[in-house]
């Protein structure tokens, strides 16, 4: 599992981050607007007031009045935040700290913005232009420069407010993150133990009402209604298993007792023999099918050990060795690996041993078996049987390990088509898979489980994740 | 641990006392019927209960013991109460429990050997043949012999009339089992449980191609075969026809 590829848990994170740093920039911009907006309000108020008050002047004590009041503020302020300019209908001044009516500013009445220099300096300055009676003009003026500087820094203050929001917001997502994967982390931790067979595990609720402890509380009680089943499937199982048995033993005992009693005839003999050569294989296939139950249960997992796979493959190997020798076909052994899986001996033994007996009985004389023990990826290692008998046609193969599945090249040989099921079966409980392929001419039929060095504890197999997910070749 | 009043050795063969423990009448019949042909007194207990109370007041030789049984405690509960009082009476566990978890849980309690229902006659006497013979303990011989045949377990050297006989490991392994169990009859299924480390149930013949490949290298070229195959049943290694 990689962290750091797009799970659920960071896309929730950095859900919850952009969500943040979107509102935050909407309060910001909005608040940046506001305080712009009252500035300029401001601005244009105290224009409007300085210009009503000289107009009043005008109209109480005339032009005279206009000019007191006009050199009066020009004397009280020092700088050259205000600026006043009053002229005569042709523009030409009367009064005022301005030498010259501004070029950019028309004669008709209204607001207008101007860069005003002066001492080589540039001053954006914000004008009224109004006309008073007598078609004088007056213009009234304030330069917005220190407005536009606490602007700047009102706006850098909003910045480092976003960036301080920004980073709130990332640190508020790993928090957010951390929590759900937690949560999530429980969930995983004990579905894992329950995959590996142990299925009185339950997840931690906190009997709260959150949308996390429902879910909770219904795969728990899915948890409970699966354990009824599997235990009901196992009782049922060791039942038919005792229930069967019973008549099975009986009748092969009367009949072996039939057989070393009194003296029958000989075609009457050789007819018990096969009768109980019968039933040993009913029984044979009733013992699969009640190994199958018993492997896609997971309960097996329970006795899983660490097994030296190089060992087992060189022990089928010696197994099957004078067979495949007497019927004229090589089999070569090739362990380029020691590794050692956590399993249970004697069903990956079974496995392998199917697989060699399959090869062994479908390639013909001069054939060649080989055995080999590779690995398989960073994480897996694969004991592989090839052989050169006929194979299995590609559209066959997903179907070779279906139970009871018998090829047209196996109709005419002995067995019931259970074994490559078992095969099957057993790879699944590992944690692997079983791959079949094409030889040209035979079958290459890979055994694949999950390789065991880091995992000392018995019964930690990663297994139950989507096996072709986690096979990488 | 010591058996209480076991039988001289010389007698073993002939016959020997033992108790089954089994429900199922059918069953029981035909193994009784099956012992006593073969020269043995067999007492048999139908329930738990009674199957206990014989094992612990008489004394066998042996105990077949069914593993589910009616009358309050079941065969491991039975393994368990005798070995607690240190009867180390050997045990044959039948079983309608066959997978290998069964197995061990049974052999765990204290049982001698498993066999799992149904079963052929011939294994279970085997079986408790050989049962019977490893309390007489080959264990720790050195030299092993049935007939001219010799086996010297410290040099790992087997001949035949004094003429050696190259062995595989495996084979030597299997020839040292055959031999353990010399005059007794060995089935397939003795030999893979014993003789290989993996057990599983190979579906072909393939431990007959190993048996058969053994008696070339020891009976080839002799006109005494020690090697005999019991038809339907296993091998018997032995100097007697």
């Amino acid at each position: 599992m990689n962290k750091f590829l797009p799970s659920t848990s960071i896309r929730l994170a950095l859900g919850y981050a952009g969500l943040f740093i979107v509102s935050s920039l909407i309060l910001v911009g909005f608040l940046w607007w506001r305080t712009a907006d009252y500035l300029d309000r401001e601005i244009n108020a105290v224009i409007v007031a300085d210009t009503r008050a000289i107009a009043d002047r005008m109209r109480d004590f005339g032009l005279s009045g206009a000019i007191d009041t006009i050199d009066e503020r020009i004397s009280r302020a020092a700088d050259r935040h205000t600026v006043y300019l009053l002229t005569d209908p042709r523009l030409s001044p009367i009064a005022g700290n301005l030498d010259a009516w501004p070029a950019d500013v028309s004669r008709s009445a209204g607001w207008y913005r101007v860069d005003l220099v002066h001492d080589n300096k540039l001053y954006a300055t914000r004008f009224l232009n109004v006309q008073l009676p007598g078609d004088f003009h007056l213009l009234v003026g304030r330069d917005v420069q220190d407005r536009a500087v606490v602007r700047a820094l009102i706006l850098q203050g909003l910045v480092w407010a976003g960036l301080i929001a920004v980073v709130l917001a990332v640190l508020g997502g790993a928090l957010v993150r951390r929590s759900v994967l937690r949560r999530v982390e429980a969930i995983n931790r004990t579905a894992r133990a329950i995959v590996q067979g142990d299925l009185s595990q339950r997840l931690p609720a906190r009997n709260s009402t959150d949308e996390f402890d429902q879910l909770v509380q219904t795969i728990n009680a899915m948890l409970g209604q699966i354990q009824l089943l599997i235990e009901g499937i196992r009782n049922t199982s060791n039942a038919v298993a005792h229930d069967l048995r019973t008549p099975l033993t009986e009748l092969r005992s009367r009949l072996e007792g039939m057989l070393r009693g009194a003296t029958l005839p000989e075609a009457a003999t050789d007819d018990l023999h096969e009768a109980v050569a019968d039933i040993d294989r009913l029984i044979g296939i009733f013992n699969a099918l009640l190994r199958l139950a018993e492997l896609d249960s997971g309960i097996r997992r329970a006795g899983f050990r660490r097994v030296e796979l190089a060992d087992l493959v060189d022990e089928v190997a010696d197994v099957y060795g004078p067979s495949a020798e007497e019927k004229g076909i090589a089999l070569n052994v090739d362990v380029d690996d020691r590794a050692s899986v956590t399993g249970d001996p004697f069903l990956l033994a079974q496995a392998v041993g199917n697989l060699v007996d399959n090869a062994v009985k479908y390639t013909q004389s001069r054939g060649t078996i080989s055995l080999a023990l590779t690995r398989w990826g960073d994480r897996h290692v694969a004991v592989t049987v090839t052989d050169t008998g006929p194979g299995i046609p590609e559209g066959e193969r997903a179907r070779a390990v279906e139970r009871f599945y018998r090829g047209d090249a196996s109709r005419r040989t002995p067995g019931v088509g259970l074994g490559l099921s078992v095969v099957e079966a057993v790879a699944r409980l590992h944690g692997g898979a079983l791959e079949l392929a094409d030889n040209h001419p035979g079958l290459i039929a890979s055994l694949i489980v999950p390789k065991g060095e880091d995992r000392q504890e018995p019964g930690d197999v990663r297994a139950g994740e989507s096996v072709a997910a986690r096979i990488e070749k | 641990m010591v058996r209480s009043g076991r039988q001289p050795p010389s007698r073993s063969r002939d016959c020997m006392k033992i108790l089954l423990v089994e429900d199922n009448e059918q069953v029981s019949q035909f193994v009784r019927k099956g012992l006593q042909e073969s020269g043995h007194t067999v007492d048999h207990a139908g329930n738990g209960r009674d199957g206990l109370f014989l094992a612990s007041s008489e004394t066998y030789d042996a105990i077949v013991l069914d593993r589910m049984l009616p009358g309050g405690i079941d065969g491991l509960g039975i393994i368990e109460a005798l070995r607690k009082t240190g009867n180390a009476t050997p045990i044959l566990i039948l079983s309608a429990l066959a997978e290998v978890d069964d197995r061990i849980r049974g052999l765990r309690a204290g049982g001698d050997d498993y066999l799992t229902k149904p079963f052929a006659f011939g294994e279970l006497a085997a079986r408790l043949d050989a049962l019977l013979r490893r309390s007489q303990g080959t264990e720790t011989q050195t030299v092993l012999s049935v007939g001219d045949l010799r086996m010297d377990l410290l040099g790992r050297k087997v001949t035949r009339s004094g003429n050696p006989v190259a062995l595989q490991p495996r084979e030597f392994k299997l020839l040292e089992y055959l031999m353990r169990h010399a005059e007794q009859v060995v089935t397939r299924t003795m030999l893979i449980e014993n003789v290989w480390d993996y057990h599983f149930d190979p579906q072909t013949n393939v431990i007959d191609v190993h048996v058969s490949r053994l008696r070339q290298k020891i009976d080839g070229g002799f006109d005494r075969p020690l090697l005999h195959t019991v038809r339907g049943i296993g091998y018997r290694l032995g100097a007697n026809e």
